[in-house]
């Protein structure tokens, strides 16, 4: 799976949000903030990986055990499906 | 073509209807040479009048050439931002909401309080910030919406509030996380990716610089006392 394209992540003012550009802002007018682990994800996700890829970055980013690192990941995918915001 | 300097951008532009051609006045200038040029041929206004019927071609001329300066303006390190801009001891408050919220109301109570001449209305609808000289600045422009108050000139960014209705009067700071989607839905947003991160750039320097508040208020005198106090640069 992998982010949909046509969206820019960037710090603003130390927080990270991500607005969408070129075609995909016509159809996506929000902008989206996310916390620090929200754009570590995201920033794994702009390039095709799987959850154990995410889970393996994550848990050798952060100090967190595998459990809740899934946890943290299942929610977050459910979050940009939900969004429509991911290319299976 | 008609020379105009707005927000220290030297400005080509074409118009020949009255509300332009009375609101850009203050702001004829003359340079050699132009940082954005705005030419929409007759042709180009009659068709976008026809594509909004509810507007006359004086309406379409003023609305578009005032987006076309505002799609410029991000190529200098500036931005617009749909507000009602007051200038009061030398620094510009900016009160933004979405139309018919009241922000012009309330800067009105504050030139009703402060008087009209403590208080000035530098652009009541769209005034342009911009990052010049080092320094973050309000500009008035000759694009100020259904209203013609705006002057020609620059004061620095001394906050920027976002307003709402309330029956109770408040005022809080908040964090650029909470002020990031309320400044989106009252700017233009580029399309072009390369725009994109011209605007966050400016946004970032901004935001991070900048007093940001949520307000709430009435149509009272203390709603004023409570804004002023609140956000005033001087104390």
């Amino acid at each position: 799976m992998k982010i949909k394209d046509g969206f820019i992540l960037r710090t603003v003012a130390d927080s990270c949000i991500v607005v969408p550009v070129g075609e995909r802002s016509i159809d996506f007018s929000g902008v989206i903030t996310l916390n620090e682990v929200g754009a570590f994800l995201w920033k794994a996700l702009e390039q095709p990986c799987d959850k154990a890829a995410l889970l393996e970055k994550l848990t050798a980013e952060y100090d967190v055990d595998a459990d809740t690192a899934a946890k943290d990941i299942d929610a977050f995918l459910a979050k940009l499906r939900e969004a429509n915001l991911l290319d299976d | 073509m008609k020379k105009l300097k707005v927000a220290d951008i030297n400005v080509l532009i074409k118009y020949d209807h009255p509300t332009l051609t009375k609101q850009a006045q203050a702001y004829l200038s003359d340079f050699d040479k132009e940082n954005i040029r705005i030419n929409i041929p007759d042709e180009e206004l009659d068709r976008l009048q026809r594509e909004n019927p509810h507007l006359s071609v004086d309406d379409v001329e003023y609305i578009f050439t005032g987006a076309a300066f505002y799609e410029g303006i991000i190529n200098y390190n500036g931005f617009l931002l749909h507000s009602s801009g007051v200038c009061v001891d030398g620094w510009a408050y900016l009160f933004s909401a979405d139309s018919g919220t009241g922000k012009s109301t309330h800067t009105a109570l504050w030139q009703k309080y402060l008087g009209a001449d403590r208080a000035r209305i530098i652009n009541d609808d769209k005034p342009a910030i911009r990052i010049a000289d080092g320094q973050i600045y309000v500009y008035g422009t000759p694009w100020s919406g259904k209203t013609d108050q705006n002057i020609n000139m620059r004061m620095p960014l001394g906050a920027i509030v976002f307003l709402e209705r309330s029956t109770e009067n408040f005022i809080r700071p908040i964090t650029a996380q909470e002020a990031i989607p309320k400044l989106f839905q009252q700017t233009l947003r580029p399309h072009d990716s390369a725009q994109m991160n011209k605007l966050l750039d400016v946004l970032d320097r901004v935001l991070s610089e900048t007093p940001l508040y949520r307000l709430g208020c009435d149509m009272s005198k203390e709603a004023v006392e409570l804004s002023f106090n609140t956000i005033r640069k001087d104390k």
